[in-house]
């Protein structure tokens, strides 16, 4: 389905040991899933409360930490200040690739409120807009006007900053590599090949219904509303605070410890609050290196975070990609055979792509996967790397050629899908955005009308599995409060609120009643939160600490009340001893305790975690064909994920996906002036986004269907399918097939004056 | 940015005094002048705040249609004037276009008119395009998707302002003053130029030591039908791909006397006279439309990636064409 370079299929050969099993396990690493084979627990005596029990859990529950974020209570990185900290900016190259033949920082040294210029070393700049030079002065209005004062001398290099411009006829090469043999030197390097393409051309050349095009996707910004960076509060002594924006609380202390010439224990990574990664902030960086690099040499706590200019041209990107298909379909919908060719761009990295045909079964298939480099920042991991991209290609090949054999598109899917599970789903989503009652179905809308309304399906796959790594500790105190601790990162997905939850529902209190705490080095270790992997990660560990803890309670409990802790236990009314029928409330047991209370460590369970996680969504657009205007006017979508840890921050994902989606649709993309080597919208008015007055009915849907007793991620499935969703819906409504992101009205105003004149 | 003098003035007359120094910027509600000091596009040693005195500026309409709008009004005054939005909804919908709620409410009328550019290249600092002193606009040979397709040359640059064509289309006058002049008034639509017409560093005959004062439309009689329809990439706030500002004095069911005024599409708001020709003395159905779009359109020339505008303008000249005829 998914191709994975290097995923073991098998299980290891060697036995597990006593008492062990082997199980394939999802780890992030850099963003991407990687599955590794590991020894887990052969049984799990206790797992998650049977569905119908669950009080909190599976339900809506506001985000805990709401109140502090919206009345501005929550401390980001951003908002960190120290007394005598300084504020540090980056020079930027304004070459896609330079020679720095000569950096003179002595003028901008001497400027009013600087304390330091420092050249990066670089001698030549690979892509645009790397940083060359940083300046920490006492206010960022001075550090940023020093920057002006730096006088660098470029020295000429060639560059190329686009697709084009990458691949033509004696391009310049953009990243310097050692070639195979046999190998030209060019900047489209070849990654992966699978299939027999002239088998494949020949059964597409002998099919009844076959098309080729070329789709292709823009590079997208991840658009953190923080952006990246981290405050060091490093005072000159032996020891620091590293306050980050980060998605890895464990990704960044340790190189910071060594950028600071400290020992590792006298660091903390401090995560409090953070404004979004989306894939793209793990470990130090450039900007958290050069912060405790400036730190340890003045003795000074710094605040290194991006402008927002540097976030668009060096924190990474989401890769674009062309992808060449070609398809074939049989008259009765099904797919024949599939040939991909597909570059990625991914500046200067390889970008991602999972690989063609996606999720769907195609009789024969064959592809080439390539990257092509640019001088341009290297992409990153962007939620559901690759996936929206393969997506794009997939979903606008079947409806192209449904069309011509003129098929349903809702059956046509089915009917190329083995999962049933996609089969609901779809059948679920249609029913929600009114496909059954839907005019074009099999044929689109008629380009002449004014204003026309369409409908496109897209689904999505994701692992969403957990890893070993966190330590969680619930700790139950006299008084009655209870907290539960990790180390682990909110990415404002709800992390607090669910730790909270799960410990509040094994011990029958409200989900108010206990404290998360996250975010701190020094606490339980946790692992990054990348690939949708923090909740399958955490929420086992949490599950353990809590029945743990609980079990520890009624063991101390059960002599004091002459009863044995079997016959207790814990729902809202606190105590109930089964042996006697008596209760007891919560705070009366708790006193029982001894003075420390009492606490329980809990780790990660392969069997509380599950991985596999599929989706549907349904858009519906109108097109005005007078001003090529696309409006969403309804988005569907459904993920299923075994247990919903919290229905309304569920749905929160569901819908966020859907809006970066449509975003994508309609409006991102990063502008390059490849005759000048410059961008034109690195930022916020250039690169659009979609705001209010875009969005559509959102309807998140919670697949209870899926009844797996077990906990894995979605948020990655959600933002897979949507845009392809809406292209296609624009092609049901007018006729217009837009085959490069994003659907703009040029791009719809220019195509519709070409079928006119077509027809 | 660079450091400079800030003056806070409290009468027109002492900013007058103020802006005789050369380099002396006039400041108003800073919504553009503000990102242009931080980008370092303009680097003026003094700015001259105007609102130690603007806030006392008013809309004042009378009962024939005639308008005062003090050059210090704010832009969402404008949009949330109760009556004005009766008597002229142009105004009101051009207003509402602009910006979001927070841009509007700082943002005055004097400064919108006098705003600079936005097309990108000219708006960064490291690309030396014709607006800034070089030799060539980057657009020509470009992304112009945004530029100009009409009175383009050398310059592509599009107007940005939304107040601009509507306040066009309703004959409107600015006042000017000056210390060394006497107030004097000129046509809006002669207030701005062509790249081709003036100095290609401007958008307007402003020459330094100038400020507007007001703005005034004169009487209306006869019963006038308005409308400003502006069409955005993206519709929670963006600058104009193409706009349409109308205003028909109708007689019965037919367009008496029309001015029909293009924003988004030239360096200047663009009087369409061609369609105003084809729809005075006609009852205004789509197909009418239609040839009022074909005319206003006819001189059009678009760069390599702006084309589109062409049909997009003619569809929102329908589209406007259905308000005033009270068909949408
Ligand atoms: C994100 C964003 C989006 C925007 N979108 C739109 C839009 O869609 N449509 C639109 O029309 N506008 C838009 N604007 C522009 C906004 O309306 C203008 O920036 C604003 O109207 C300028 O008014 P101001 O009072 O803030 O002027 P300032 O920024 O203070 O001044 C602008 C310029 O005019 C000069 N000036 C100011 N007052 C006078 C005067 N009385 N006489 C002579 N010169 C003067 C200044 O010297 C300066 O050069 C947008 C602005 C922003 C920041």
């Amino acid at each position: 389905m998914i191709l994975r370079e290097q995923s073991p299929q098998d299980e290891p050969k060697t036995p597990p040991a006593p008492g062990k099993k082997w199980q394939r396990v999802t780890v992030a690493e850099n963003g991407q899933e990687v599955e590794k084979w590991i020894e887990v627990d052969a049984a799990s005596a206790e797992g998650w409360p049977e569905r119908a029990k669950m009080r909190l859990l599976n339900q809506d529950i506001t985000r805990v930490d709401g109140p502090a974020k919206v009345t501005g209570a929550a401390q980001y990185a951003h908002d960190m200040r120290a007394p005598r900290m300084v504020y540090a900016r980056f020079l930027r190259c304004p070459k896609p690739a330079a020679k720095i033949e000569k950096i003179s920082l002595e003028a901008a040294a001497k400027m009013p409120r600087v304390v330091t210029a420092v050249s990066l070393g670089v001698e030549e700049t690979r892509f645009l807009g790397q940083p060359i030079a940083v300046v920490a002065a006492e206010t960022p209005d001075a550090a940023e006007e020093a920057l002006r004062a730096i006088e660098v001398a470029y020295g000429a290099l060639p560059w190329v900053l686009t697709h084009e411009q990458a691949v033509a006829e004696n391009a310049p090469i953009a990243v310097k590599r050692k070639l195979k043999e046999g190998e030209k030197p060019g900047n489209r390097v070849d990654e992966r090949k699978s299939g027999d393409r002239d088998a494949v051309r020949a059964a597409i050349e002998a099919a009844p219904h076959k098309v080729e095009f070329t789709y292709t996707l823009p590079v997208q910004h991840h658009a953190c509303l923080e952006t990246h960076g981290v405050m060091v509060d490093f005072r000159g002594g032996g020891e620091a605070v590293v306050h980050a924006s980060t998605q890895g609380t464990f990704t960044v202390h340790d190189d910071a410890a060594e950028k600071l010439g400290l020992p590792a224990a006298k660091v903390r990574a401090n995560v409090q609050y953070m404004g979004g990664g989306f894939g793209s902030k793990f470990g130090l960086g450039v900007e958290g290196e050069w912060a405790c690099e400036l730190a340890r040499r003045l003795g000074r706590p710094v605040h290194l975070l991006l402008t927002r200019a540097d976030e668009f041209l060096f924190a990474g990107n989401r890769s674009g990609a062309v992808q060449k298909l070609a398809g074939a379909m049989a008259a009765d919908g099904t797919l024949l055979a599939l040939d991909a060719e597909v570059d990625k761009l991914g500046g200067v990295s390889r970008g991602s792509f999972p690989g063609q045909p996606y999720i769907y079964k195609v009789g024969q298939s064959s592809s080439a996967i390539r990257y092509v480099y640019t001088n341009t920042d290297g992409a990153r991991a962007m939620r559901g790397p690759g996936h929206p991209q393969a997506s794009f290609g997939i979903e606008s090949l079947i409806d192209e050629l449904a069309y011509l054999a003129g098929q349903d598109l809702l059956e046509v899917r089915k009917k190329n899908l083995e999962d049933k599970v996609y089969h609901r789903q779809l059948e679920r989503v249609a029913r929600e955005i009114g496909w059954y009652e839907h005019p074009h179905r099999a044929k689109p809308g008629a380009h002449t009308e004014e204003l026309g309304v369409g409908i496109g399906f897209a689904i999505s796959t994701w692992g969403g599995g957990g890893s070993p790594a966190c330590q969680v500790d619930v700790r139950i105190q006299r008084d009655g409060s209870a907290t539960v601790t990790c180390g682990t990162q909110d990415l404002g997905t709800g992390t607090r609120t669910y730790m909270a939850t799960i410990v509040a529902e094994l011990l029958g209190l409200p989900a108010t009643a206990v404290e998360a705490r996250i975010g701190s080095s020094e606490y339980g270790a946790a692992n990054p939160s990348g690939g949708s992997t923090t909740v399958a990660s955490l929420a086992p560990a949490v599950l353990e600490a809590a029945l743990g803890a609980r079990a520890k309670l009624y063991a101390a409990l059960a002599p004091a009340l002459k009863t044995k802790p079997e016959a207790l236990s814990l729902d809202v009314e606190g105590l109930l001893d089964a042996a006697s029928g008596k209760r007891m409330s919560w705070k009366q047991l708790c006193a029982l305790l001894p003075s420390e209370g009492l606490s329980a460590r809990g780790e990660w369970k392969q069997a509380h975690a599950g991985r596999g996680v599929h989706g549907a969504q349904a858009a519906k657009v109108e097109v005005d064909t007078l001003t090529g205007r696309v409006r969403v006017l309804k988005m569907v979508g459904i993920h299923d994920c075994g247990i919903p840890m919290n229905r309304l921050t569920l749905k929160s994902q569901i819908n966020g996906g859907m809006i970066q989606a449509l975003s994508y649709a309609l409006l991102e993309e990063r502008v390059l002036e490849p005759a000048l080597g410059a961008a034109l919208n690195a930022d916020f008015e250039g690169y659009k986004i979609a705001g209010t007055l875009e969005m559509p009915e959102l309807v998140p849907l919670v697949d209870d269907d899926d009844t797996r007793q077990v906990v894995m991620g979605m948020s990655e499935a959600a933002i897979i399918p949507g845009h392809s969703a809406i292209a296609n819906a624009v092609h049901n409504a007018c006729g217009l097939r837009v085959r490069d992101l994003p659907i703009t009205p040029d791009k719809v105003l220019m195509g519709l004056e070409k079928l006119r004149t077509q027809s | 940015m660079k450091t400079f003098e800030l003056h806070l003035p409290k009468t027109l007359d002492e900013a007058l005094a103020l802006l005789e120094a050369p380099a002396a910027t006039p400041l108003a509600g800073g919504q553009d002048l503000l990102t242009e000091l931080k980008e370092h596009l303009v680097a003026p040693d003094a700015l001259v705040d105007l609102r130690g005195f603007q806030g006392a500026d008013k809309i004042e309409l009378a009962a024939d249609g005639a308008l005062s709008i003090g050059a210090g009004v704010t832009v969402a005054a404008l949009e949330h004037h109760a009556e004005l939005a009766r008597r002229w909804p142009i105004l009101a919908e051009a207003a509402a276009s602009i910006a979001s709620p927070q841009i509007r409410t700082q943002a005055t009328v004097g400064g919108n008119l006098c705003q600079r550019p936005r097309c990108w290249y000219y708006r960064n600092e490291a690309l030396v395009c014709l607006k800034k002193g070089g030799t060539e606009c980057f657009s020509y040979g470009g992304h112009n998707k945004y530029n100009a397709i009409l009175g383009g040359g050398p310059s592509y640059i599009v107007h940005p302002s939304d107040l601009a064509p509507a306040l066009v289309a309703l004959d409107a006058e600015v006042e000017i003053a000056s210390k060394k002049a006497a107030r004097r008034r000129v046509k809006l639509a002669s207030f701005f130029t062509l790249p081709a017409e003036g100095d290609v560093l401007r958008e307007n005959v402003l020459v330094p030591g100038e400020l507007v004062t007001a703005v005034h439309v004169p009487a209306h009689a006869g019963n006038w039908k308005s409308t400003y329809l502006k069409f955005k990439e993206r519709s929670s706030f963006d600058w104009a791909l193409s706009a349409v500002a109308i205003a028909a004095r109708m007689d019965g069911g037919k367009i008496a006397e029309v001015r029909v005024v293009l924003g988004g599409v030239a360096p200047r708001p663009w009087r369409a006279s061609g369609a105003e020709r084809v729809l005075t003395g006609r009852a205004v159905d789509d197909a009418v439309a239609r040839e009022a779009g074909d005319a206003a359109l006819a001189g059009a020339e678009p760069l390599s990636g702006n084309a589109y505008k062409i049909p997009l303008t003619k569809g929102l000249i329908v589209k406007a064409l259905r308000r005033i005829g009270g068909r949408a």
